[in-house]
């Protein structure tokens, strides 16, 4: 289900990118190849209404930190309801990649897969869903 | 390094244009030289972001020198997406600050009206990431990232925004020269179409046609060139940490201070670049004309409009005298030079140091300039 997403690194200040450069943005170095997983944090999203050629409104924009530390811009199919901060995956459909909302039930399984010991895993679903009610209680926007 | 004088500013009046760009150019060259009172520069510095898409016209230093009864005197084109008016005055102010010409005609101008709305975006679009364009990123679908993540970290709020609308639309009332002069409300902002939510049309500068001008000097005139500077940041948003402060302008900010040997403030007067109301407020910070934290506060107190502590785009701002891209850096600097000069009838602040503030990308490619009159 968690998707890997081709990224590069910077020998030097470690940026990772996605998708993967040759060189780094801010070091005229070579970047090493990398990978990184497709479930991340929401940094910020819009959606636009008047979309530029070729796209039909509304089209939905979002900024995903992926773990692993690269920034992701993918689309989504809704917003409502989406905050900054939010866990999402993101998958591709045809080379281009969308995110969803992460249920509690998708991050227990997430966690199930990832964790290397039973009580790591306790642990990190009950840490991913105590920082979903925190969010979910203080993230207010608008 | 030689001392730069502003001796000439001029622009057109900015809106929906129906004469050809050359046209608009030569107005406000014709004007600038004729204020600095000369028949021809030794040397002309051209700022259009992207004729060949708008128009279809490519080799424009050569098309406006031609156009202008200058095709006997040395001409080149700068561009940094829409701060090209700004990296124009830059390239006239070095080959003056370092002797290589006496007097240098920057003229900048866009025409991009003609063109439907979609169309003119997605052409400006082109100055952004290829990638994140794929995914129909356009100036406006930054800016809506940008301007979410200011409101989720309670930065500003919807009507500090909305309020930096209303100032400048206040302001362009009483610029003859803007693309709008009614007034508008905050009740009208808030209640307008959304474009890139959170942003609202209200939120956003217009497409406007115009150019601008000015001459830049050797010889002593009213107002000098105190200080420059660029900063630069990643093309693509998604390669940077930082998204509600543009660390271009900051670097921009301080070399520019640097070079006048003189801090923020001393200031009296700022064209800021308000491509969208938000950015005013970012602009305010990062370039330390207001600690941080307290643009919001400063712009809903009064302190930004005309008549506060520190007046900020008396000219309407780009919101409401217009952007037409590459006449817009140049623009906001005849409009400080007039500011200094006693000449911006209606809106004169009286100040002695004006600064003026370019965004050219998101934020990839900005400039800071001081002026100082003499």
């Amino acid at each position: 289900m968690i998707q890997v997403i081709a990224a590069s690194r910077c020998p030097t200040c470690a940026l990772t990118v996605a998708p993967p450069a040759h060189f780094c943005p801010r070091h005229p170095v070579e970047m090493a190849p990398a990978a990184v997983g497709g479930v991340g944090e929401i940094v910020s999203f819009t959606t636009l209404h008047s979309p530029p050629e070729g796209f039909r409104a509304p089209l939905h924009i979002a900024l995903v930190e992926l773990e692993g530390g690269a920034r992701f811009v993918c689309h989504g199919a809704e917003t409502r309801g989406l905050r900054v901060g939010a866990r999402v995956a993101i998958e591709a459909v045809d080379d281009v990649y969308y995110f969803a909302h992460l249920g509690a039930l998708d991050r227990a399984r997430l966690f199930w897969r990832r964790a290397g010991h039973a009580g790591d895993r306790v642990n990190a679903i009950a840490r991913s869903l105590a920082q979903r009610v925190w969010k979910g209680s203080s993230g207010a926007e608008r | 390094m030689h001392e730069v004088w502003v001796a000439g500013a001029a622009m057109t009046r900015i809106g929906r244009r129906s004469e050809p760009l050359t046209d608009l150019m030569a107005e406000a060259a014709h004007a600038a030289l004729r204020g600095a009172g000369l028949e021809g520069p030794d040397a002309i510095v051209v700022a259009t972001m992207n004729p060949e898409e708008f128009l279809g016209d490519g080799n424009f230093a050569s098309h406006v020198a031609t156009h202008l009864g200058f095709a006997g005197i040395p001409a080149l084109r700068v561009e940094t997406a829409t701060s090209s008016g700004a990296a124009a005055f830059y390239a006239g102010f070095a080959l003056v600050a370092a002797g290589l010409r006496r007097a240098v005609l920057v003229v900048g101008g866009e025409k991009m009206t003609h063109l439907p709305t979609p169309k003119v975006s997605e052409l400006i679009g082109r100055s952004i990431d290829p990638y994140e364009r794929r995914y129909g990123a356009t100036m406006p679908a930054l800016a809506g990232l940008v301007t979410r993540a200011l409101l989720a970290r309670h930065a500003v709020t919807l009507r500090e925004m909305a309020q930096v609308a209303v100032k400048n639309h206040a302001h362009g009332a009483k610029n003859p020269l803007a693309h709008f002069r009614q007034p508008i409300t905050v009740d009208e902002v808030l209640a307008s179409r959304m474009v890139a939510d959170p942003l609202r049309l209200l939120h956003c500068c217009p497409i406007s046609d115009g150019a601008a001008a000015v001459v830049l000097a050797a010889d002593r005139a009213r107002v000098r060139v105190a200080g420059i500077g660029q900063g630069t940041d990643t093309l693509a948003v998604r390669h940077r940490r930082e998204l509600t402060s543009f660390p271009a302008t900051q670097d921009a900010a301080r070399a520019a201070y640097a070079m006048a040997g003189f801090g923020p403030e001393r200031v009296e007067v700022a064209e800021l670049h308000d491509a969208f109301a938000p950015f005013e407020l970012i602009a305010l910070e990062d370039t330390g004309l207001v600690p941080p934290g307290k643009a919001g506060r400063a712009t809903l107190d009064g302190e930004t409009a005309l008549g506060g502590r520190l007046p900020v785009n008396p000219s309407g701002g780009l919101k409401a005298r217009g952007h037409p891209l590459a006449a817009t850096g140049l623009a906001q600097l005849v409009e400080c030079v007039w500011q200094l000069t006693g000449e911006a009838a209606g809106r004169q602040v009286g100040a002695r140091v004006a600064l003026a503030h370019s965004i050219g990308g998101l934020a990839t490619s900005n400039w800071v300039t001081l002026l100082e009159a003499a």
